[in-house]
């Protein structure tokens, strides 16, 4: 066992907790992909956290936090698209007036 | 010991860069002139607005210092003169700089004031446009050196400058870095005729004279760089190295000054659209002529 | 045992848990993207402390500009993107919050219960693991890599498609 491992994971837990309540919690869709951020840098923490703590040798761990921040701005790039669509036939982008996008 | 030294390097840099500034603005070569304006804006009262985002207001100066400060820490001014020299430097030194975005939005959101404001978020603009023409020929530079660490990248100069070697890189990389510091004709979020100072507007006294060296600091990194990647760094014959540098940075800032004073204020607009349509592919190219003379000349 | 790698794993993790929960608790919504940003830029500390060097400096080096934008998109599409109003922006709290208590929990709970084996004490220097990370890039995984800068320009250009101003049918039939 070691500390500094059990430190990051802890880590990584907090910001994904936080990151879940966001996402749920929040009713703009702005906000809401803040959480989504706070949830995937919970688990670059744990990604950087394995790769140095149990397989520093292989480099395969550091390129998947590489494809894991990608994904982060890929998230960001087609939520400001959805967000700017949503704003312009509507007006707003609070998630409590698109239920009808349910239907 | 080298910390030390290289502030003391830097704030007479910064003096110099001061006393090239006026000179070049309105003409007048007085040595003493930074000395009177440095005193009379600490002498000043610092206004804090009404209704202002205080927390913001006040980081915003101190982290355009800070990251100024921290991209010039991975700067070598001869082999030994560099702070820290990390096996990322290259990357870092983007990294640092990223965070002059931060600092004008913090500066330009937190007074509550429309040109504040708008200087701000036209720095932003100006981001997406320089900012690949950053990136796009540091790469070039590191291919050519392949390594990141900024000591190694003026060490592959020794036969060639890259200036010569790459000389497109050079041209995209000069003028993204005069966007980057905007300076003449870049310099859309300190308008001083359209917005009033923009994100100037609304400091005064100490915080002001923060604002001013910090982005003194930032030209003369910025001109540090591109000795760095293109100008050969520290080799010259005959003189010190750490003189040569000196020499060298004093030249690059100069012109850098100087082509703003025969431009006029570039459109943001047109900004955008030069950088995207001409800068972007230009850099492209000039990775892979780079690409093709590092597999035709080992 | 408490070495200082540990320390500032702890100090750069309790900075990056804080600004997280900053960033729903601020009412200013630009305050709540840069507060975001520091929490990111303390996870790149983090890195960097764990001896993950290009790792940090990219992590801190992408943020920045990410959550800048991020703060500008907050500007154009909130009411009240200052936050003087204090405007209610939340709902479902009480089922968010436990949501977000039990998957710490939970998650925590694997970190503490499983046992991970071995732990390595040295690392490549950083210069090494930047060299294997490219070869890892530019060969074995290439073809992960290459998947992946299609999917930026495949989000790229549905990002643009979907956010275009659509123009009507008779316009586009007199520009045609």
């Amino acid at each position: 066992m070691s500390v500094e491992l059990i430190w990051a994971l802890i880590t990584g837990a907090a910001l994904f907790g936080v990151g879940i309540y966001g996402a749920l919690s929040q009713t703009n869709l702005v906000m809401i992909m803040m959480g989504v951020e706070l949830i995937l840098a919970g688990a670059l923490i744990n990604l950087v956290a394995f790769w140095r703590y149990l397989h520093p040798d292989v480099a395969a761990g550091q390129m998947f936090v590489l494809i894991v921040m990608t994904v982060m701005a890929l998230e960001m790039a087609v939520g400001f698209g959805v967000a700017i669509a949503r704003f312009r036939s509507r007006g707003s982008v609070e998630m409590e007036e698109a239920a009808e996008l349910k239907e | 010991m080298t910390v030390i030294l290289m502030l003391l390097l830097l704030a007479v840099g910064v003096y110099l860069v001061a006393v090239l500034e006026a000179w070049i603005t309105n003409g007048r070569f007085r040595l003493a002139a930074p000395v009177y304006s440095a005193l009379s804006l600490l002498g000043r009262e610092s206004i804090i607005p009404r209704k202002s985002d205080l927390l913001f207001f006040e980081v915003g100066p101190v982290l355009l210092l800070i990251a100024a400060l921290l991209a010039a820490a991975v700067i070598p001014l001869s082999p030994d003169l560099i702070i820290t020299d990390l096996a990322t430097g290259a990357l870092f030194l983007n990294a640092a700089l990223a965070y002059i975005l931060v600092a004008l939005i913090m500066a330009g959101w937190g007074p509550n004031g429309a040109y504040a404001m708008i200087g701000g978020w036209r720095f932003l603009g100006q981001l997406v446009a320089y900012a690949m023409l950053i990136v796009m020929p540091i790469t070039a530079v590191a291919m050519r050196a392949e390594s990141l660490v900024t000591t190694d990248i003026v060490v592959s100069q020794a036969g060639l400058w890259n200036i010569i070697y790459q000389p497109l890189g050079f041209i995209l990389f000069f003028f993204a870095a005069m966007g980057l510091a905007f300076l003449p004709p870049f310099d859309l979020p300190v308008a001083e005729g359209e917005l009033a100072g923009g994100v100037e507007s609304e400091y005064s006294g100490v915080r002001l004279a923060i604002f001013r060296l910090g982005r003194m600091v930032l030209i003369i990194t910025l001109a540090a760089a591109t000795v760095t990647f293109y100008l050969g760094g520290w080799q010259g014959p005959i003189l010190p190295p750490w003189l040569w540098s000196a020499i060298k940075i004093m030249f690059v800032t100069a012109a850098m000054l100087l082509v703003g004073r025969f431009v006029p204020r570039i459109r943001e607009t047109h900004l955008l659209a030069w950088c995207w349509k001409f800068g972007i592919p230009l850099a492209l190219l000039n990775i892979f002529a780079v690409g093709i003379l590092l597999v035709m000349i080992p | 045992m408490i070495t200082a790698q540990a320390i500032f794993i702890g100090f750069f993790g309790v900075a990056a848990v804080w600004f997280g929960i900053v960033v729903f608790r601020t009412f200013s919504m630009v305050r709540s993207a840069i507060a975001l940003l520091f929490s990111q830029t303390a996870l790149g500390a983090m890195f960097l402390t764990m001896q993950a060097e290009f790792l940090g400096v990219l992590q801190i080096m992408m943020m920045a500009t990410e959550m800048s934008i991020m703060a500008f998109f907050m500007v154009m599409f909130m009411m009240d993107p200052g936050g003087m109003g204090k405007m209610e922006m939340t709902h479902q709290k009480h089922f968010s919050m436990i949501a977000g208590v039990v998957a710490f929990v939970g998650a925590v709970a694997i970190a503490v219960f499983i046992d991970w084996g071995p732990i390595a004490n040295t690392v490549a220097d950083s210069a090494e693991q930047t060299k294997a990370l490219g070869l890892e890039l530019l060969g074995r995984s290439m073809l992960i890599f290459e998947t992946a800068a299609v999917t930026i320009l495949t989000a790229m250009i549905a990002a643009i498609a979907v956010a275009i101003k659509p123009i009507p049918r008779e316009e586009a039939k007199d520009k045609a």
